[in-house]
């Protein structure tokens, strides 16, 4: 038992990470969508894990509610996306340069 | 004892006057301004429940049956939310004005405005983890859609985007903690984390330690502290004015609500653990706070930067909470109130200047301000000491309360840095005072007069502020700042109750 809750909690972890440096270098905003969604799939990946090791019904109930969170910020993510693409008929999170970090005169 | 449903009206209010509002949006008799008054009407019914029981002591779980007692009402959360609220009811009174002026906004705004609230009501009244996200969520995910509203802006959309994903991926760390404290402790009630870490020895609460970590990382993003600021004067400067106001007032304070109850309900024994962390961390936001302050010529972009040396001092305070944290939490309580009475005043004044959609934000346009607008240059004045915390405004006793604190627990040189913080400050909001009336000829001449409500209620809260500092010398028995402070106090005390 004690060995499956650890290779469940390094494939939670390796998903994380990998959502994590997916947000960082890519430049496309609908791949930096998909990592957010992994960072949040590790994370209810982690929970039923958790679940099963402790026996409990708690963290399968958070779970669900992690899924249920995570359904609402797609949608307001996906309804932004498809604003951002008509204003600039690109997918390239560099063309977004208003608000630079520099002062507006 | 009143029956559980009283306990959780005032959510039940603004939650139903969302779902109401959302409703009522296809008709089109429905005005913006009826619109705004419907959640007023909400918002002000809300408001007048948590004075239900005002002066006693009480911590109740309502309804511990069916929500599993996940969540609390006490004086905590009742001093809290009627922050929340007294913004929010402001916000919506300064800004009716700069909604019905400027294209994009309908009436879904208004609904998107309460679920907001009623997500930072839920965050200060919850006492499960995982509620807790969901408040935040819910009041995050409005705030996005809230600042994206005028979407034909590219400027508006672009600072949506910017919160959105950094929003997310400070949620995804919240719930990463979550998993780490539900692994160590087997629960996420707030209350039981306490009572494991009575129970265990240090050892053994390590992955709980990092999982609190975590959970910090969201916090100091959600306040803009340093490592994590770069988001916050993007943010703020490409929202509209009265959702910059309430990001700025609001939404801080319920974040600290929702991390004092956390800390000082749970930590107290292992808080001295981050003391180092966050020691560096404050020192670097008021440092780089107010550096980006000081080079931003945009008044809203400087509001926005000074809002980061802003949750500098709350830092100071936090750090200076110990195992007899009363006189630390109280300050950051009050703190928080004269920081949002201050910095609504700014932003309400702003967005009434700048409310006819013409883009006038800079220090230069103010030149010669208060010889053709001396009201508003005088309450703009009002915002400005009180930003800047001089004496006998409401933003003075703040700081005097935190510095004191800081100093009891110890922290002389944080005090000492914050001391310093402020009076670089001086240079920031001085020099719009300044501005305003040291030059003969006004260069902006197309000012709106004072009409309508809006200069009312922003005349009001620069009475507040002035009130709050120098009342209570002047008629001893109408509130003043030792009753909030006095309640300030009960709030902490109702925490503590078993």
């Amino acid at each position: 038992m004690a060995n499956s809750i650890l290779a469940y909690v390094t494939l939670a972890m390796i998903l994380f990470s990998t959502g994590l440096v997916g947000v960082i270098v890519r430049k496309n905003i609908f791949i930096i969508y998909m990592s957010i969604e992994l960072l949040l799939n590790a994370i209810i990946l982690l929970f039923v894990a958790l679940a099963r090791y402790y026996e409990s019904m708690d963290a399968q109930v958070i779970a669900l509610f992690v899924i249920a969170v995570a359904a609402a910020e797609a949608a307001v993510f996906l309804s932004l996306i498809v604003v951002l693409y008509r204003h600039k008929k690109s997918l390239n999170c560099e063309s977004f340069t208003i608000l630079a970090q520099k002062d507006i005169k | 004892m009143y029956p559980d449903f009283l306990y959780i009206a005032p959510l039940v209010f603004v939650g139903f006057g969302g779902i109401l509002l959302m409703l009522l949006s296809p008709f089109k008799q429905i005005t913006i301004r009826m619109a705004a008054f419907i959640a007023l009407f909400f918002m002000l019914c809300a408001t007048g429940l948590y004075f239900y029981n005002i002066s006693e002591l009480y911590s109740y779980y309502p309804y511990a049956q069916t929500f599993g007692s996940m969540i609390v009402a006490d004086n905590y959360s009742a001093y809290f939310s009627t922050i929340l609220l007294a913004g929010a009811i402001f916000t919506i009174l300064i800004g009716v004005h700069y909604f019905e002026k400027n294209r994009g906004f309908t009436t879904e705004f208004f609904s998107l405005f309460l679920f907001s609230l009623f997500g930072m009501m839920l965050l200060v009244h919850a006492t499960e983890l995982i509620t807790v996200l969901i408040a935040l969520e819910i009041a995050s995910l409005s705030l996005y859609v809230m600042i994206g509203f005028q979407k034909h802006l590219d400027k508006r959309m672009e600072a949506s985007f910017r919160y959105l994903v950094l929003g997310s991926i400070s949620g995804a760390f919240f719930l990463l903690g979550t998993a780490f404290i539900y692994a160590n402790t087997q629960t996420t009630k707030i209350s039981q984390i306490g009572i494991f870490i009575q129970n265990n020895p240090q050892s053994d609460v390590m992955l709980l330690i990092m999982g609190v970590c975590f959970i910090f990382i969201t916090f100091l993003f959600k306040i803009a502290a340093f490592p994590l600021q770069n988001w916050a004067i993007d943010v703020y400067d490409g929202a509209p004015y009265p959702v910059t106001a309430f990001m700025a007032g609001t939404f801080k304070a319920a974040i600290f609500g929702f991390i004092l109850r956390f800390v000082l309900v749970d930590l107290e024994l292992i808080i001295d653990f981050w003391d180092n962390i966050l020691y560096v961390v404050i020192l670097l936001t008021l440092l780089y706070g107010s550096f980006l302050a000081i080079i931003q010529q945009s008044l809203k972009r400087m509001l926005a930067a000074s809002s980061i040396v802003h949750t500098g001092y709350l830092l100071i305070a936090f750090i200076s909470i110990d195992i007899t944290g009363k006189s630390a939490a109280s300050s950051i309580i009050f703190y928080l109130v004269a920081y949002f009475l201050s910095s609504m005043g700014a932003f309400g004044l702003l967005s009434y200047i700048s409310s006819d959609d013409k883009v006038r934000i800079t220090y230069e346009d103010f030149r010669g301000f208060a010889h053709i607008r001396p009201y508003m240059a005088a309450m703009m004045s009002v915002f400005m000491l009180s930003l800047a915390g001089i004496p006998s405004t409401i933003g003075f006793i703040g700081k005097f309360y935190i510095f004191v604190a800081a100093i009891e627990s110890g922290y002389t040189l944080l005090a000492v840095f914050g001391i310093l913080a402020t009076f670089v400050s001086i240079y920031y909001y001085f020099r719009l005072i300044a501005i305003m009336y040291f030059y003969p000829s006004a260069k902006m001449q197309d000012v709106p007069t004072l009409h309508g409500m809006a200069p009312y209620f922003i005349g009001i809260i620069s009475l507040i502020i002035i009130w709050g500092g120098i009342g209570n010398t002047l008629i001893t028995y109408f509130p003043g700042v030792d009753f909030l402070m006095d309640m300030a106090r009960l709030a902490y005390d109702s925490l503590q109750v078993k």
